[in-house]
């Protein structure tokens, strides 16, 4: 399984990440995550495609939180993407590919992220920030 | 300090690396390192406006376990204090191509006949994003 990391990020309240990429043509599933390091993440994203489900999550002290799950699903195997995550104060924002917008709560109330992982069966083609 | 550190890429060769961003205001020199992994970098970039006797001049090198090899200057110097940049990366099994902005372009030995890059780290530069085409 293929693990992309990217350290010494400077993302702020208000900014947005944005992720271009190719879902693999098996794919099962994919995570983001965005935080401080790998144990602790302001934001778990984990499309899973083959029970059509988005799962997210925070992680504290390499702790997992509770689990909220999204049933809108427009992640498809073997397709170019591009989605979006928008950090405010109080939750993240995550623009799908679709345009369709769902949130997690700001658990532990980041107001900048410095840590991304892409894990799973996505290939990140490019990413930005502002 | 403005940096970026991404790992386990899977980079190969005749793919772009793209990286952009802005010369903070104060730069005195920002670095851009391509590799295997921190150790063996196939290029080791060293944009210096002001730094260690160097003025508006790039300078690069490459390690194989840690160990410096010669050094390259390049006068052209296509970077403003302030300023957004892009810079491109590409290589192949003999030469990395790097293309500056404002149509610039220079090569360096690929003198590991490094195969992928895996490994990019940026300090000193506020990079703002990175494609791998």
């Amino acid at each position: 399984m293929s693990k992309f990391e990217v350290r010494d990020l400077d993302i702020h309240k208000g900014q947005t990440m944005k992720i271009k990429g190719q879902i693999a043509g098996h794919a099962q599933g994919f995570s983001i995550n965005l935080g401080k390091s790998s144990s602790d993440l302001g934001l778990h994203f984990n499309p899973r495609l083959n029970d059509s489900v988005i799962v997210c999550n925070s992680k504290k002290g390499d702790s997992w939180g509770s689990e909220e799950r999204h049933n809108h699903m427009s992640f498809h195997k073997g397709s170019d993407i591009k989605f979006s995550v928008q950090l405010h104060g109080d939750k993240f924002e995550v623009k799908l590919p679709d345009g369709h917008e769902i949130s997690f709560p700001n658990r532990h109330g980041y107001d900048k992220i410095t840590y991304m992982s892409v894990e799973g069966d996505f290939k990140v083609t490019s990413f930005k920030y502002d | 300090m403005a940096g970026l550190l991404v790992s386990h890429l899977n980079i190969k060769p005749g793919q772009c690396i793209g990286i952009k961003g802005i010369v903070p205001q104060d730069c005195k020199s920002f670095v851009i390192n391509i590799g295997k992994d921190c150790s063996n970098l196939m290029l080791h970039l060293n944009a210096r406006f002001d730094h260690e006797g160097d003025v508006n001049t790039i300078v690069c090198n490459s390690t194989v376990a840690e160990v410096w090899g010669e050094e390259q200057r390049e006068t052209t110097f296509p970077f403003h204090q302030g300023d957004g940049a892009e810079i491109c990366f590409s290589f192949d099994k003999s030469e990395v191509t790097v293309k500056l902005p404002g149509g610039h372009e220079f090569k360096f030995p690929n003198r590991q006949s490094l195969d992928e890059v895996n490994y990019i780290a940026v300090n000193g530069f506020h990079a703002k994003g990175l494609n791998f085409d």
